[in-house]
């Protein structure tokens, strides 16, 4: 076995010197001759008919090359096909069309109507407010509770109505289980519509080739994906076209989608015949790129005396916007949501209800923990209510109904199987680790002087991974395997080239040390390959916290076929039988015999450039690849507590105080971990805090610049406290688990919590992010009582 | 998000800035520390003709001390004023302000003048001018004149002067002695623009309140003075009773409106609150001064 164990070892970042000084290459920093500006015309009106759309005066202006219209688009080929056909042919999903280029009629405002390709952004954005467009306005349905109404205005009128999935699930009876609990407590939850908001935002860079093929560079987190829909949408050969995701400036989701606009890219690009690019801006960016998390949860659950949870029901409504994500359905927020409910209690009765809708807004889709921060959120906060309502504390409540860990592997009742998990340890240590029995004390020492302490527990298990016998039995076409291929030079070094798409995860690394431990190699002799469909074997790119596990399970696989054949290699030069060989630091050792050996860098020399030197029948080179397909699901878990300061004049929340007991199994790199963590966390404050996308009530968004929509930013982010569990679990190379999404999934719930605990004297219910200074302030004046400090 | 076509003069002295703004009245724009110029060009909310730098212009940057106050040039970075000695000493009050304007890289490049003449009724510097009586001295086709702060904010982003007159320096006259003041500002995130805020000073005679002022911003089109608190404080013993009503007299005076971030019965709250903080921070102050 490896004997230099890197893994485990908190090794720096090797990406980072060229991200911090300014070295790496995204999309806007690629210049290509006789490159063409996009700027696109987006729609004014949230549901409008589109009368007429004049581009004359627009084509007219010096420096502009064409204008593309919808018109221009549905009357050629296989263009003219809907953007999207059947990627989930649920069988109680109604797919809609979304056309790349609107026709007919637009349903939100920023939809795209029209392309002005110019030889400056400058001049196309001149253009572009020089074409006009004709609108016949329709009443704007904004509301998901209105969008059910009898007579609302449809979207999609082929439906009928503005429902486009309907499910119902759960087990047990939760009926009857309620019906028995000695105490039922119940809330209406609303989330805040908030979106991905990544630093770069998307970009696309189309260019012509010299035999008729074409080359995308996008800001994407699976190029490989890219290249197939966006392939089939054009009805373009696949081979012939080279997707590239250079440096991306973040993700987190948002960019695991297919766009109109990298389609329009490669179709405008082989119309012109020139390379076309187009860079997102921060107000397409609001107005364009999908949002997230718009749900109404009502939910309630039932106890026992002693506060045994006995089953829970919910309804729950998820607002869409106006059509469905490509290749991930919008539904699955909501769906996810559903399924996560439960949590990592012991529920033996849940029902359901799912009802996903459409409205006049931007689409909605996954973004950063999907379903699992609301789903977190409710659970977490009906616990607390109920906790209250019995005299138990929060802690205690949470004692008695987490699985305890002998009662592992354990399958919920929405059918995922938990394999392993240390929820209950992870509770224990945070309440050590910021002893809480300690703060319960400085909190009614607090009280006494008007101040207003509160503390938020967040108990959580979390699904990563998502292997394709996740999706298949939900209808989804396409899989998510992995890939990796290790290849050595004749001087010893190696190429590492992976179908994952680190966006700022720092996979170089993380992969480098399994490398290395499997090869007896270093991490510097490591070149990584990554994002580019010519250079790297097909895979599903990064997200749903995938990467360690299914990208990590490639390259290791890829690692042990290379360090078998190594072990052969070996074994005839040094003369000695393979299982009496093992890896050290840069060499084939004999066991027992250590100044035996043979130097790696040999072995890679005679395999790829001395090959007369091999054994007999063994075939030149020293490389392999590897798929491999991951388990379905793995969970990851962990304990998020914030301890809060609430100003009672004003309302505002500080955190002086945050702690994470996480859970991941094996850690590659603790203190990538560590930084993941924190930045979900960073995430999940902007959640719990800032941020909120605000409608009007003709559909105009409100929040389209970062005065109005608020993330926060380094100042704005508490330290951060984060404690490991290293529970392995046994389905995956390595013991490894998925992480990256938790810190965004427990934030906003242990935040929430927080609030609720210290606004808990005021009787205030605490239902609803962000926790602006005025909402805080609400919560604790609407309650009737004194608010001066 | 770029911004439409326009002519661009880079001025070398004031007498050149001022020439090419009478040039294309109304069409003309001030290009300073384009701290709010350039991301309003760039979402194509202002469409300016020409833009007429005032960067290179020699001179009008600096911070003197002038007859116990101080004069602050035009072109003074927030930064240059967060640093001042001077200023600490004299109106420690701008200090603290300062650490509130926008961020660090924000505050190097944006300018005291141009913040006073964009006139955003939430930022500091508007504020604490009319909180201090500042007297804001002008240069334009006609010649210089002086300002009184009280007359110089008009309306919404919108001040006395005239097309082609630029702000030249900002004098802050002298604080009498046993003053003290107080600076109070709630926003969403440190940096952002205020929900609300406070300015207060207060010049006491033994515990007897001798003159108290309060400014006010982000709760009007203008920054706004409370006139009617300030004169409900005047000769009347610094306690705390007196405080929480002029901070509810001060509520009843601002004139707030709705945003996305907060509405204005909560803006007028914070009025109140924020008032109260502010008088009382100065009256500690003054009394140990």
């Amino acid at each position: 076995m490896a004997v230099t164990k890197l893994v485990g070892a908190r090794v720096t970042r090797v990406e980072d010197p060229r991200f911090l000084c300014g070295q790496a290459r995204y999309v806007e920093g690629i210049q290509l001759p006789g490159m063409l500006h996009i700027a696109y015309v987006r729609s004014a009106h949230a549901h409008a008919r589109i009368l007429a759309v004049d581009a004359k005066q627009a084509e007219a202006l010096p420096g502009v090359h064409r204008v593309f219209t919808g018109a221009d688009i549905a009357s050629l080929g296989p263009m003219g096909q809907p953007f999207r056909a059947d990627v989930f042919p649920h069988p109680v999903f109604k797919q809609c069309v979304w056309p790349c280029l609107a026709t007919g009629k637009v349903r939100y405002v920023g939809e795209p109507i029209a392309a002005v390709l110019a030889d400056t952004r400058y001049i196309a954005e001149d253009a572009a407010e020089l074409v006009e467009v004709q609108y016949d306005p329709l009443p704007a349905v904004i509301d998901p509770e209105a969008a059910l109404l009898p007579g609302a205005a449809l979207l999609h009128e082929e439906f009928g109505d503005n429902v486009v999935m309907k499910v119902s699930g759960g087990g047990g009876d939760a009926d009857a289980a309620l019906r028995g609990a000695a105490l039922v407590v119940r809330d209406r939850f609303r989330t805040n519509r908030h979106c991905a908001m990544p630093m770069e935002g998307r970009a696309t860079l189309a260019a012509p080739g010299p035999d008729g093929d074409l080359t995308l560079w996008t800001s994407t987190q699976t190029p490989h994906l890219v290249r197939s829909r966006v392939a089939a949408i054009m009805g373009f050969p696949e081979q012939k076209l080279r997707v590239v995701g250079p440096d991306v400036g973040g993700g987190f989701g948002l960019k695991c989608h297919v766009f109109a606009e990298e389609v329009l890219a490669c179709f405008f690009a082989r119309e012109v015949g020139r390379p076309v690019k187009w860079i997102e801006d921060r107000r397409e960016h609001f107005l364009g790129s999908f949002h997230a998390k718009d749900l109404v949860v009502d939910c309630e659950m039932g106890f026992d005396a002693d506060g045994t949870l006995l089953g829970m029901r919910a309804d729950i409504i998820g607002d869409l916007g106006a059509y469905s994500a490509d290749p991930w359905p919008s539904p699955f927020e909501a769906l996810q949501l559903a399924a996560a409910l439960p949590g990592p209690y012991r529920v033996r009765h849940y029902a359901y209800d799912v009802r996903c809708v459409c409205t006049n807004k931007t689409t909605l889709s996954v973004y950063r923990g999907v379903g699992l921060p609301a789903a977190v959120l409710v659970q977490e906060q009906l616990m607390d209510v109920a906790a209250r309502k019995l005299g138990l504390d929060p802690a205690e409540i949470r004692r008695r109904n987490l699985i305890a860990p002998s009662e592992f592997p354990y399958d919920s009742i929405t059918g995922l199987h938990y394999d392993s998990s240390s929820s209950s340890d992870a509770l224990e240590k945070g309440l050590a680790a910021i002893d809480y029995d300690g703060f319960r004390a400085r909190q009614r020492a607090a009280r006494e002087q008007g101040r207003l302490l509160g503390i938020g527990i967040c108990t959580y298990i979390e699904m990563t991974t998502f292997g394709t016998h996740y999706w298949a039995p939900l209808g989804i076409e396409h899989s998510a395997y992995e890939s990796a291929t290790v290849r050595f030079d004749a001087q010893g070094g190696v190429t590492l080239s992976v179908g994952t798409f680190s966006h700022g995860q720092g996979h170089h690394t993380t992969y480098a040390q399994m490398l290395a431990d499997e090869l007896g190699i270093a991490i510097e002799d490591v070149r990584f390959e990554q994002g580019d469909t010519s250079a790297t074997a097909y895979g599903w790119g990064t997200w749903g916290s995938r990467s360690v596990v299914a990208g990590g399970g490639a390259v290791v696989g890829a690692a042990r076929k290379v360090r078998d054949k190594m072990m052969r290699i070996a074994s005839h030069v040094l003369e000695v039988a393979p299982e009496d060989l093992e890896i050290a630091p840069g060499k084939i050792v004999v066991k027992g015999a250590p100044q035996r050996s043979l130097a790696v860098r040999e072995i890679a020399r005679i395999a790829v450039y001395s090959s007369w030197r091999l054994p007999p029948g063994e075939d030149p080179g020293l490389e392999a690849t590897q798929y491999y397909d991951p388990p379905p699901v793995t969970f990851a878990n962990a304990t998020h507590i914030a301890e809060v300061e609430i100003d009672p004049g004003t309302g505002r929340v500080e955190i002086p105080r945050y702690l994470v007991v996480e859970d991941c199994g094996v850690m590659i790199n603790p203190r990538i971990v560590e930084a993941q963590v924190v930045g979900g966390i960073a995430q999940g404050l902007g959640n719990a805090l800032y941020e909120h996308h605000l409608y009007d009530e003709n559909g105009q968004l409100l929040t389209t610049s970062l005065m109005d929509y608020l993330v926060p930013t380094a100042a704005d982010v508490p330290d951060v406290r984060v404690e490991h569990i290293e529970t392995p679990t046994p389905l995956t190379v390595n013991g490894v688990k998925g992480m990256g999404e938790g810190g965004s999934i427990g934030a906003p719930a242990a935040v929430l919590n927080a609030v609720a605990d210290a606004l808990a004297p005021f009787g205030a219910s605490v239902r609803e992010l962000p926790l602006h200074p005025e909402r805080v302030w609400r919560l604790i004046h609407e309650s009737g009582s004194d608010t001066r400090a | 998000m770029k911004p439409p076509a326009f002519d661009y003069v880079c001025a070398r002295s004031l007498d050149e800035a001022i020439d090419a703004l009478g040039r294309r009245p109304g069409e003309a724009k001030i290009l300073a520390g384009g701290q709010s110029l350039t991301p309003m060009l760039n979402f194509r909310l202002a469409h300016p003709g020409m833009l007429v730098d005032i960067n290179r212009i020699p001179g009008i940057d600096a911070i003197r001390d002038d007859d116990g106050g101080v004069r602050i040039g035009t072109l003074a970075r927030h930064r240059a004023i967060e640093v001042s000695d001077s200023i600490r000493k004299k109106f420690p009050i701008l200090t603290a302000a300062a650490a509130h304007v926008g961020h660090l890289a924000i505050r190097n490049r944006g300018t005291f003048g141009g913040s006073i003449a964009h006139a955003d009724p939430a930022a500091e510097w508007p504020m604490l001018a009319l909180l201090l009586d500042a007297q804001i001295e002008a240069k334009g086709p006609q010649g210089a004149r002086t300002i009184p702060a009280r007359e110089f904010f008009t309306t919404f982003l919108t001040t006395a002067l005239g097309d082609a007159e630029i702000l030249t320096e900002v004098k802050l006259p002298a604080l009498p002695a046993k003053t003290g003041w107080g600076f109070e500002e709630l926003s969403r995130r440190p940096g952002d623009f205020a929900l609300a805020a406070v300015a207060a000073i207060v010049t006491l005679d033994g515990k007897t309140i001798k003159d108290a002022r309060i400014s006010m911003g982000g709760v009007g089109g203008t920054p706004l003075r409370a006139p009617g608190a300030e004169a409900l404080l005047r000769g009347k013993p610094a306690d705390a009773a007196l405080f929480e009503q002029a901070g509810k007299k001060a509520a009843e005076e601002s004139d707030p409106s709705n945003d996305v971030h907060a509405t204005a019965d909560y803006r007028r709250h914070l009025v109140s609150v924020l008032t109260r903080r502010a008088l009382t921070s100065a009256a500690e102050k003054a009394a140990q001064g």
